[in-house]
Parts: structure tokens; C-alpha cells; sequence
């Protein structure tokens, strides 16, 4: 935690994904002091919550894990959790960006919580968990996942029924009812958005009809129940819990549609299905598995070679547009397809559907005050310096500037630092002295 | 530096704690944890042994941490995934607990355990049991280590001038750090500046490149030499000795990182691929160029002749399908997309179309794939203004063929109208090559430097560090890497600055122990590890004391192969932390035939 007279910093970086992790730490290793605003209750974006990663199908904790623990030992790093960025002013004429932060309450105390658990063995209610999407359930009180960082509690209010369960066994007194919010300024010497992504909500797809259906899922929701320490510990469709044997994938599903505001291609999705796809093939191996799409965008290192691969194991790719999908007996879902290889109106079931939602910008982006572009991502104003803003001494990485894979995310946040750093020297700030690893 | 000497670390009194990892599942669904854990704690020496969920988690590395602290573990063995996930983080966490950080050993019991073997059953949970034995074997033996550190010169040499390389240069530059940037051609710019205006910002790349040049050359920290090779190089990271020859002058350099910026040479069609060797068939570089110097009209002239109707043809030498196309001279197909020529051509339909509106457009792809930011636009807008789709399978590449009366045809299997068979005649074929990397196989011999199955130079990993290669102090930007546009090439290069800022933040740099090192009672003076030794200069013949010549080593150069191990006759010789007798303890540890997992009843 930041003590409140410690409000100053090089460099302060809006999300605690795998973006603003990469960022941080390259910053932080070139002796400059950075400070890490995350509005969740750990670091760690999306990426941690997937289950592989393509290309090299690692296990996407085996990659995020290591960044994340780097990070909050670093000793040039801090990490503000639960704390949203609400406005950030650039600092013209290399004076410092101010930025406006709202620490939400946690109800625990970070510095007294040692992350035990037993407030949630002790707390009576069950509540949805967010981390799985719903799909598990964890109390009122939790951890919020198994590798979070910090590895400490977090009440949800929403639940809470204040029955005072979770105070009587915390052996630190780390609960606290009655936390409030507060605001706080932050002057930095530069500030790197990374604020990430959003899924394109399927409820802009009114012919998908994804909220009649449990088995209609989001990616994100699949990835949790692909990751190996997932809600159900295999894959099952979440209306009845039976093995899925026919499953289908509808690529750009919210993207590259004028008609829906989402003109752009998300880039991602593609290929998250491919491997969404091979990982299912590997789960429930008798089962079928198809992915309608309109091109397949494999274009990365690594990445045509991984779609061929989806190929030889026998996953099947038809070229073709989901105009429909109907709910039909037996909790299976009916697609209506017009097939672009053989012209045909086809109407396939299918007992699971994987929607390959698009990536849009965080619903709060508009407003943070940073110059943003038609498409709703930040907007990089210099072709030869790619991750500037418009803002002076503000920069930008990973799906905060537009869709993109964890690759390109990484690199770019290694480019912002390197901007950031540039920034800083050439207003004045000169690196702490080097601390000794 | 002096090894503090640490009472714990007494090699009499072994206490080996044994942290055997579930990770999440994709361990423990396979091998019994609890089972290793309770059997290990056998062994004589491990004084405890313990089971967690994520061992790489903080609460995981704080078990180490604290066990150390509490005096209860003196050597540490991990059994977890692959060391070259994990292996550094948990030596930090062994050295936070205030223990030598070498004496730890890892264990694969993933990758080499649960992945592999996950369906034996107690077989494979046996199997791990012998890994983790031989670990325990070789943790014992362990002695404490300190790193070598030696002095290294602040100063980064960046090959080629492209746009990476002088976006490399600049930022490292403006970083603090001098810079020498080489470039083989008299100009710095690469093959931007044959581009005309570029996607998505719709600039002139020659404008990009002029704002690059400029800045690159008012920054007084960086020493251009256009014009110039790097004609021999070696070393190793902080210390990197390179002979540039500018002409017939020559001059040698000390540096302390390279970053590679050679780019990409564009794929070279063989004779008679898609009719190329025809008048009417041009590439894509080419014609680009050609438009972006040619006056706009109502037709497009080629050649004198008019072209009322251009093909563009997607994936020429990239994603090629086995048996379609001739393979390159190391006997492989370019299978790889090369990411850039979908939006590249597409863009040049929209250009073309503006500037000669009554020339036709017919596009034959497999895929469009017009991914990223602004990108889509050019493929929406080209539709719009009426260009022609066809749509080709891998395996079923079009064939075009000179026509009689002038131009070509092209047959086409179009999947866009349900596999019928085409032929659509044209009188110019843009073929819309890939790319290839440039001629750099003196560098990459001389640096050792890795490549991949598509001859590109390859990062040692794409999301732990993907602008780094597998030999220390070398670094990738742009195009040498891999396909990418300029934005991404721009990227990859500041990446490289900020890592070259990084690993030269200090006058030093420190390296790995795991170097040769003699015991000069024992060494005879044979000879038989220098001739055996292929790095120049890593271990030389010296005179030692009483006039009696002894094998000296050089760890800044010295790789840690072991070959000369294998010579000596005296077991004079060994590699630091994988010393012979640590090896034997392993095997010992693999093979103790007295260590059986409990079978699984029913
Ligand atoms: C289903 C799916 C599967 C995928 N699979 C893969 C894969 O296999 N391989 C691959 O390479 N890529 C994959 N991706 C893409 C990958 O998820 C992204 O590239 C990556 O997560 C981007 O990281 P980021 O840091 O930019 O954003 P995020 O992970 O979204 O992180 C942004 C962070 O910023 C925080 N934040 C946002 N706004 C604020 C604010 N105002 N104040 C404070 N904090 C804020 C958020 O809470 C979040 O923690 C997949 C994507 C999806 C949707
Ligand atoms: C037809 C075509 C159209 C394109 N259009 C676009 C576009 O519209 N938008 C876009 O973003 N991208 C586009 N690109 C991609 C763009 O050209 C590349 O991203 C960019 O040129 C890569 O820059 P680079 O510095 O990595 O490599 P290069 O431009 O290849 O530069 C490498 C430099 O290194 C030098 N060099 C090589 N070996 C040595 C050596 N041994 N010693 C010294 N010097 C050496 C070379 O002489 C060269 O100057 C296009 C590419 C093609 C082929
Ligand atoms: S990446 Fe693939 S699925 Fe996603 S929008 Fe682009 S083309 Fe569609
Ligand atoms: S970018 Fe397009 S044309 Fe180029 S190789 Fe990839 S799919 Fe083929």
C-alpha cells in the first residue's frame, strides 16, 4: 500500500494486466520508483484467469504467476489494488501528470489480512464467483482466487450480511465493516494506460439469443472451465451438467459488423478459438467440434502452423456466417448457417456454443480524460513512436490501444517503458540509485 | 568476491526441504503429490517435505522463504514444472530466506512427468519419485556459488538502419546509453524506403523514415556508419569485441550489447511460380514502388500497355501447402503468413482504384487477413469499390498462364461461389510475396545466434522474453525477428532499447557460475581439455607454480559444455554446480531401487 504522503512517483501505470505488469517491471528495473493502480482485488488482467495460452499452449497461471510475483517484490514497485484511476491530467511543459484514484473499500485490511481463509470457512453465505464467471460458487468473504496477488480477502457487500462470522475467527482483526472509499491525487512524472479489454457483450447480437441459453458461453467463461483448476474440474455444459459431444465455435461474433458499431476485427478471437478448440479436443475427446468463421486470421509467429495443427486433429472449419441461433429441445442450440462452401442454408445442432466475442475498450475509458480514437480505443497520435497519446508524457500498451494478443501486449509494454523512461529523462527525473539485487 | 561463508550451508549437515508443486491440477490429476511427499521424507538428509497448489505463487515461495528463515532447510529441492519456467524464481526465493541461492535444484515433474507420462498411473507417480530422488542426490552436493561479475561496456551496437534499427538506436541512445549503428547500405531507411504512402497512418514511409534519420543523427550519442559491415564479432554479453569495415577502413569496437535489426528480404519467386518471369507479373515491392512513382490516370499503364484489369495474388511464397510449390534450398516450404501482405495489398486495391478508376480489380486469397487496428477499413473499402474476391483452398493454389492474345488468365477454384472452377483474365499479376529473413548466416554463425524452423532469428520465448535470444546481451528488432509492419517493428525496437537500458544499467555484469574450474593439484598439463574446447580462449595452458603447466579457464568465455570433463584423465576439471560426483549422486538417487511409491489400492 501507498501511505498517503507518499503520493508522488516517476511513473504511474493504469492497469495491473499482463500489460501493465511488463511495463512496470521494465520501468521499475531501469531504477525508476512506479506505482501500479489495479481497480480489482489482484493483479493479473485477463491473462490469469485463462486457462493455455497460444501459440505455445503454456498454462497462462505458468506465464502470469512469475510477472505477477516479480512485480509486487520488486522493490522499485508499488501496487495500489482496488483502487480505480478516475482522471488523468497531463502535465504540460514537463511538469508531472496528475491522476485522480478512488481506493474502493475491501472491507480487510491489506496490511493485517495474512491470507489464512479461515473468514471463508467460516462465512455462512454463498454467492456467485465472480473469478468463474459464475459458474462456482465462493462466500461473501474470499480470497479471490487461488494465485491472487495480494493473497488476501475481500468482502463483497453485495452478499455480506453483515452476521459478523468472518470477525470472530479473523485471528489479525483485519476486518473492517465499515471501510470507506477515498479519493486520492497522484502526481507522476509519466503515466502508461493499460487498461485492457472488455467483451464485446453478446447482448448487441439480438439473433444469438445468448441469454435464453446456459449453454451459450463467452470465451471467458470457457476458459474457466478449460483451466485445470477450474469450477468443474472438467468440462460440462452448465445447464445440466452432461458432457458436451457436439460443439460449436461462432467466430467474429461482434466484430467486423458495421451494423453493431464494431467495424474492426478483434484479432484475438481467431485464434483463442483454435486453441479453445484443440484444448476442448484434449477434455472431451469423442466429442465433435466446429468452427464457423469467414477468415481465419492465424498471422502471428507460430500462429498458421498452430491452425494447421487444429486441422490435422480433426477439428472442422466451415466457411460460413451464423445468421441465427434458436434454443431447441434437450438444451441444445439450433444454427442457421449460410455456408460459403457450398452455398448451402445449413441448420446444425449443437449441445454447447462458444460465442467468439469481440474485444472492445473498457467501458469506463471514455472519461479517464485520455484522448481516444473512433474505434473507442486510446488514441496513438505519433506513427514513429507508436505507444504515445495525445497527452504529454502519457503513453499506452496491450488491448488499452486496441485488440491484441499477449505477445504483441508484452512487446508493446516493453516499447512504452522505453518511452516512458525517455520521457522522464528528458523532463529531469533521474532514476533512484540503483538498488543492489 | 569472496563466498560469505554461511554455517548453515555446511555440507555435513544436510537439511533438504523437498517442495513438490500440483500446479493447479497439472500435476497432482496425474502423480499422487501426497504420496512423493510422504515418501521422500525417507530419504536421508530431507528433513522435511511439503505439498502446494501453486508453488510459484507468493504464499508458495514464502513456504522456502520461511523454512529457511527458521533454520529448518539448508539445501532446497522444487518439484514442479520445467526449470526454464521456475528455476529463477525459486532460487530468489531460497536467496531471500538467507541461503545461498545456488544450493537448490529443480525438478521436472511436469513436463517430464505429468504431461509425458500422466496415464501410468503409480508408474509415473513412481517415475517422479526417482527425478525427485536424483534431485535430493545432487542438492547434497551442492556447494554454495557466487555469480561471476565482470566489468562491461556501456555501449550497444545495433546492425542494420532500417526503421527498427533506428528506432533501436534512438531510444537506447536517449536511454543515456552511445550507440554505434551499422548499416550495410550508403543510406539508413531499409526497405521503407521503398514504400510509398504506408498503412494504417496513410503517411509516406519516406517521410517516417526522415523524421527517424533526423532525430537519429542530432543525437550526438549515436556514431552512423551507413556503408559499413560487421565483419567479424564475438564474446559475450558486456563484453563484445566487433570489427566494422567501412570501405577499406576498419575499425574495432568494444561493446556491451547488440541488437539485431537486419529486417527481411522479400520472398523471390522461382521462374514460372504464377507465370513470374512474365513481363506481366511483378511483385509486390515492385509494384508498390512503381505506383508510388507513377502519375495517376483513368487506366493503369504497365510496361507501356494499358491494364484494364489487375489480379493480385495473396500468399506467394508464405503458407505454402506441401507438394504446390518448390521448396527453398534447405528443403523446407515457407509455411508461416507473413502478416504484412493481406493489408499491404488491399490497401495498394484501394490506391489503385482511386487513382485509375477504370481499371478492375480481381483479389485471389486464401484468407483475408487484415487483423489489426484500421486494418479491416481497407478491406471494407476495397469491397466497396468494386474490387473482385476470389477465394482459393491451401492445397488448391490458382494457376495462371500466359493467354495468346496478351495478358494472363488465371484459373481459380473459387470457394466464395461453391468450388466452381474460374478463369478470370488479367493484364497485369501482382504477386503479393512474403518475407524471408535477410542474409545474415555470418552473424548467426559467428554470435551462435538461434533460428527457427523459418530461418528467422528466434526469441528465446515469446511471452517471458521475447525480444531477447538464447545468447546473453543479444537482442532482436524488427523484421529480423519475424514478419511484422512497421508499427510493430518500431515496437519490437524500443523493446530492445529498454532491455539493452536494462542489462546495461551497470559498469558490470554478472553471469551464471556454471563455468570449468581446475583443480590445479590434480592437473596434469596433457593438454587434452584446450584441444578439446571449441571456444577460443575459454581455457588455456598457464604456467603455475613450480614452473608446472596448468589448464586455466576464462568464465567470461567459457560456455560450461563439460567436454573438456570427458578428457581429463584425472578428473581435474569440472563444471561448477554439475560436478561429477554431483552427476553420480543423481544417478545413485534415479536408480535406488529400495525407493517405491505405495501402490494405489483397489
Ligand atoms: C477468451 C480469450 C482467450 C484469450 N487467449 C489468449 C491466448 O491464448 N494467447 C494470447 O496471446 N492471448 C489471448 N487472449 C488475449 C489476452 O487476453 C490479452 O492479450 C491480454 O489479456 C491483454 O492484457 P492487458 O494487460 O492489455 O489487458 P487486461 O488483461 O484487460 O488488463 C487490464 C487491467 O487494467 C485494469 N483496469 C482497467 N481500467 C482500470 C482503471 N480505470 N483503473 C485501474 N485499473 C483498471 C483491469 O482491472 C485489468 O486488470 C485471449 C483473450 C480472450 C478474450
Ligand atoms: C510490399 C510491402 C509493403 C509494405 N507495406 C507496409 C505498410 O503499408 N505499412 C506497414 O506498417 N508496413 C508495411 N510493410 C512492412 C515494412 O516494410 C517493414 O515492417 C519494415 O520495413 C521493417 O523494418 P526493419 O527495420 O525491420 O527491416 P528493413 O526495412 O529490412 O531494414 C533492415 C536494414 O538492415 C540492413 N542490414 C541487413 N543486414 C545487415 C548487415 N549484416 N549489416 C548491416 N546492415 C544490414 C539492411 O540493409 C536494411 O537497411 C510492407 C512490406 C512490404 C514488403
Ligand atoms: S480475429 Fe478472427 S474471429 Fe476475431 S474478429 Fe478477426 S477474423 Fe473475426
Ligand atoms: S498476410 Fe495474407 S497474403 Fe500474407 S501470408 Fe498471411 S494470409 Fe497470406
Amino acid at each position: 500500500m501507498i501511505a498517503p504522503s507518499q503520493q508522488k512517483v516517476d511513473a504511474l501505470v493504469v492497469g495491473g494486466g499482463i500489460a501493465g505488469l511488463q511495463t512496470a517491471l521494465d520501468l521499475a528495473d531501469q531504477d525508476y520508483k512506479v506505482l501500479v493502480v489495479e481497480k480489482e482485488a489482484s493483479i493479473g488482467g485477463r491473462m490469469i484467469a485463462l486457462s493455455k495460452v497460444f501459440p505455445t499452449l503454456d498454462c497462462a497461471s505458468c506465464i502470469t504467476t512469475p510477472k505477477m510475483s516479480s512485480a509486487s517484490r520488486h522493490p522499485n514497485i508499488t501496487i495500489m489494488t482496488d483502487t480505480e484511476v478516475l482522471k488523468v491530467t497531463q502535465g504540460t511543459e514537463g511538469k508531472p501528470s496528475r491522476v485522480k484514484v478512488r481506493k474502493n473499500p475491501r472491507f480487510v485490511d491489506l496490511d493485517l489480512c495474512i491470507g489464512c481463509s479461515l473468514c471463508e470457512y467460516a462465512c455462512p453465505v454463498e454467492r456467485p464467483d465472480p473469478f468463474e464467471w459464475g459458474l462456482g460458487a465462493t462466500k461473501a468473504i474470499s480470497v479471490p482466487f487461488t494465485n491472487a496477488i495480494p493473497p488476501k480477502a475481500i468482502l463483497d457487500p453485495e452478499w455480506c450480511t453483515a452476521c459478523g462470522a468472518c470477525a470472530m475467527v479473523c485471528p489479525t482483526d483485519a476486518i473492517d465493516y465499515g471501510e470507506r472509499a477515498q479519493e486520492l491525487d497522484i502526481e507522476a512524472g509519466t503515466v502508461v494506460m493499460a487498461t485492457g479489454f472488455d467483451l464485446n457483450p453478446v447482448t448487441v447480437k439480438k439473433e444469438y439469443r445468448a441469454s435464453e441459453s446456459a449453454n451459450i458461453l463467452n470465451p471467458l467463461e470457457l476458459e474457466r472451465l478449460l483451466a485445470p483448476h477450474g469450477p468443474y474440474g472438467r468440462v460440462l455444459r452448465p445447464s445440466d451438467g452432461k458432457i458436451p459431444d457436439n460443439i460449436a465455435f461462432v467466430l467474429c461474433a461482434g466484430s467486423r459488423d458495421k451494423s453493431i458499431g464494431v467495424p474492426y476485427c478483434s484479432r484475438v478471437c481467431c485464434m483463442y478459438s483454435i486453441k479453445q478448440a484443440m484444448l476442448l479436443s484434449g477434455a472431451v475427446p469423442m466429442a465433435e467440434i466446429t468452427l464457423y468463421y469467414m477468415d481465419i486470421r492465424a498471422f502471428g509467429k507460430g500462429y498458421e502452423q498452430f491452425y494447421q495443427n487444429a486441422k490435422a486433429m480433426g477439428i472442422t472449419f466451415t466457411k460460413g456466417k451464423v445468421a441465427r441461433i434458436d434454443p431447441v429441445d434437450n438444451d441444445n442450440l439450433k444454427l442457421r448457417v449460410e455456408s460459403l462452401e457450398d452455398g448451402r442454408l445449413l441448420e446444425n445442432e449443437h449441445d454447447l456454443v462458444i460465442l467468439a466475442q469481440g474485444i472492445v475498450p473498457r467501458a469506463d475509458a471514455d472519461g479517464l480524460g485520455v484522448v481516444l480514437d473512433h474505434d473507442g480505443f486510446v488514441k496513438c497520435a505519433d506513427p514513429v513512436a507508436p505507444t504515445k497519446t495525445e497527452g504529454e508524457g502519457i503513453f499506452t500498451a496491450g488491448c488499452a490501444a486496441g485488440p491484441k494478443d499477449i505477445v504483441d501486449s508484452i512487446v508493446e509494454a516493453s516499447a512504452a517503458a522505453s518511452e516512458a523512461a525517455q520521457h522522464l529523462i528528458r523532463t529531469g527525473v533521474v532514476p533512484v540509485q540503483a538498488t543492489e539485487a | 568476491m569472496e563466498p560469505t561463508p554461511n554455517p548453515l550451508e555446511s555440507p555435513d549437515q544436510p537439511k533438504i526441504g523437498v517442495y513438490i508443486c500440483r500446479c493447479g491440477g497439472n500435476i497432482s490429476d496425474y502423480l499422487d503429490t501426497e504420496k512423493l511427499a510422504d515418501t521422500v521424507r525417507g530419504i536421508p538428509g530431507v528433513t522435511l517435505s511439503k505439498v502446494d497448489t501453486f508453488m510459484c505463487s507468493d504464499p508458495g515461495q514464502d513456504r522456502i522463504v520461511q523454512d529457511v528463515q527458521a533454520g529448518l532447510v539448508n539445501r532446497v529441492v522444487v518439484a514442479s514444472c520445467s526449470p526454464f519456467l521456475h528455476e529463477v524464481t525459486f532460487k530468489a526465493a531460497v536467496r531471500r530466506g538467507g541461503l545461498n541461492p545456488y544450493l537448490y535444484t529443480h525438478v521436472n515433474i511436469r513436463e517430464q512427468g505429468s504431461w509425458a507420462h500422466g496415464h501410468q498411473g503409480d508408474a509415473a507417480t513412481q517415475h517422479a519419485l526417482h527425478m525427485i530422488a536424483g534431485g535430493v542426490g545432487k542438492v547434497r552436493h551442492l556447494q554454495p556459488l557466487d555469480k561471476i561479475r565482470l566489468p562491461s561496456h556501456r555501449r550497444v551496437l545495433v546492425i542494420g538502419g532500417g526503421v527498427a534499427g533506428m528506432k533501436a538506436a534512438l531510444d537506447t541512445a536517449r536511454r543515456g546509453l552511445p550507440v554505434l549503428l551499422v548499416e550495410k547500405a550508403p543510406q539508413l531507411g531499409g526497405r521503407s524506403l521503398d514504400l510509398g504512402r504506408v498503412y494504417p497512418s496513410e503517411q509516406e514511409a519516406r517521410e517516417l523514415v526522415k523524421r527517424l534519420e533526423k532525430d537519429v543523427r542530432a543525437e550526438e550519442k549515436i556514431t552512423v556508419l551507413t556503408g559499413s559491415e560487421v565483419t567479424a564479432i564475438g564474446g559475450f554479453i558486456g563484453n563484445f569485441e566487433a570489427t566494422i569495415s567501412t570501405g577499406s577502413e576498419q575499425r574495432t569496437d568494444a561493446i556491451g550489447a547488440v541488437i539485431m535489426a537486419t529486417g527481411f528480404t522479400p520472398y523471390q519467386p522461382p521462374e514460372g511460380e504464377y507465370a513470374f518471369g512474365h513481363s506481366q507479373v511483378v511483385t509486390l515491392p515492385e509494384f508498390v514502388k512503381a505506383l508510388r512513382d507513377m502519375p495517376s490516370g483513368k487506366t493503369l499503364t504497365w510496361n507501356g500497355k494499358p491494364v484494364r484489369s489487375v489480379g493480385l495474388m495473396h500468399c506467394v511464397g508464405s503458407r505454402q501447402c506441401e507438394g504446390c510449390f518448390q521448396p527453398q534450398p534447405d528443403g523446407q516450404l515457407n509455411d508461416y503468413c507473413s502478416r504484412v501482405c493481406c493489408t499491404s495489398l488491399l490497401r495498394n486495391a484501394v490506391e489503385l482504384r482511386s487513382r485509375f478508376p477504370e481499371t478492375q480489380i480481381y483479389d485471389f486469397h486464401q484468407d483475408i487477413r487484415t487483423y489489426g487496428r484500421g486494418q479491416e477499413d481497407y478491406y471494407t473499402c476495397a469491397s466497396d469499390q468494386g474490387v473482385t474476391f476470389f477465394r482459393w483452398k491451401g492445397e488448391e493454389p490458382p494457376v495462371v498462364t500466359a493467354r495468346d492474345k496478351g495478358g494472363l488468365a488465371i484459373t481459380v477454384k473459387d470457394q466464395l461461389t461453391f468450388g466452381e472452377e474460374i478463369e478470370v483474365p488479367v493484364d497485369l499479376l501482382v504477386l503479393g510475396v512474403g518475407m524471408m529473413p535477410g542474409p545474415i548466416a555470418d552473424l548467426v554463425d559467428q554470435l551462435k545466434l538461434p533460428v527457427g524452423a523459418d530461418r528467422f532469428l528466434q526469441e528465446v520465448h515469446p511471452k517471458l522474453r521475447p525480444v531477447e535470444v538464447a545468447v546473453a546481451g543479444v537482442l532482436l528488432a524488427g523484421t529480423a525477428q519475424g514478419p511484422m509492419s512497421i508499427e510493430e517493428s518500431l515496437e519490437g525496437a524500443s523493446a530492445a532499447a529498454a532491455k539493452a537500458s536494462i542489462l546495461l544499467a551497470h559498469d558490470y555484469t554478472d553471469l551464471e557460475p556454471f563455468v570449468a574450474l581446475v583443480t590445479p593439484d590434480l592437473c596434469v598439463g596433457c593438454n587434452a581439455c584446450v584441444e578439446e574446447c571449441q571456444y577460443a580462449g575459454a581455457v588455456t595452458m598457464e604456467a603455475g607454480p613450480e614452473g608446472k603447466s596448468v589448464a586455466t579457464v576464462n568464465p567470461g568465455l567459457c560456455k560450461g559444455c563439460g567436454a573438456c570433463v570427458a578428457v581429463c584423465p584425472t578428473r581435474a576439471i569440472d563444471v561448477q554446480g554439475w560436478t561429477l560426483d554431483q552427476f553420480d549422486a543423481m544417478i545413485d538417487g534415479m536408480t535406488d531401487e529400495a525407493l517405491r511409491v505405495p501402490a494405489t489400492q483397489g
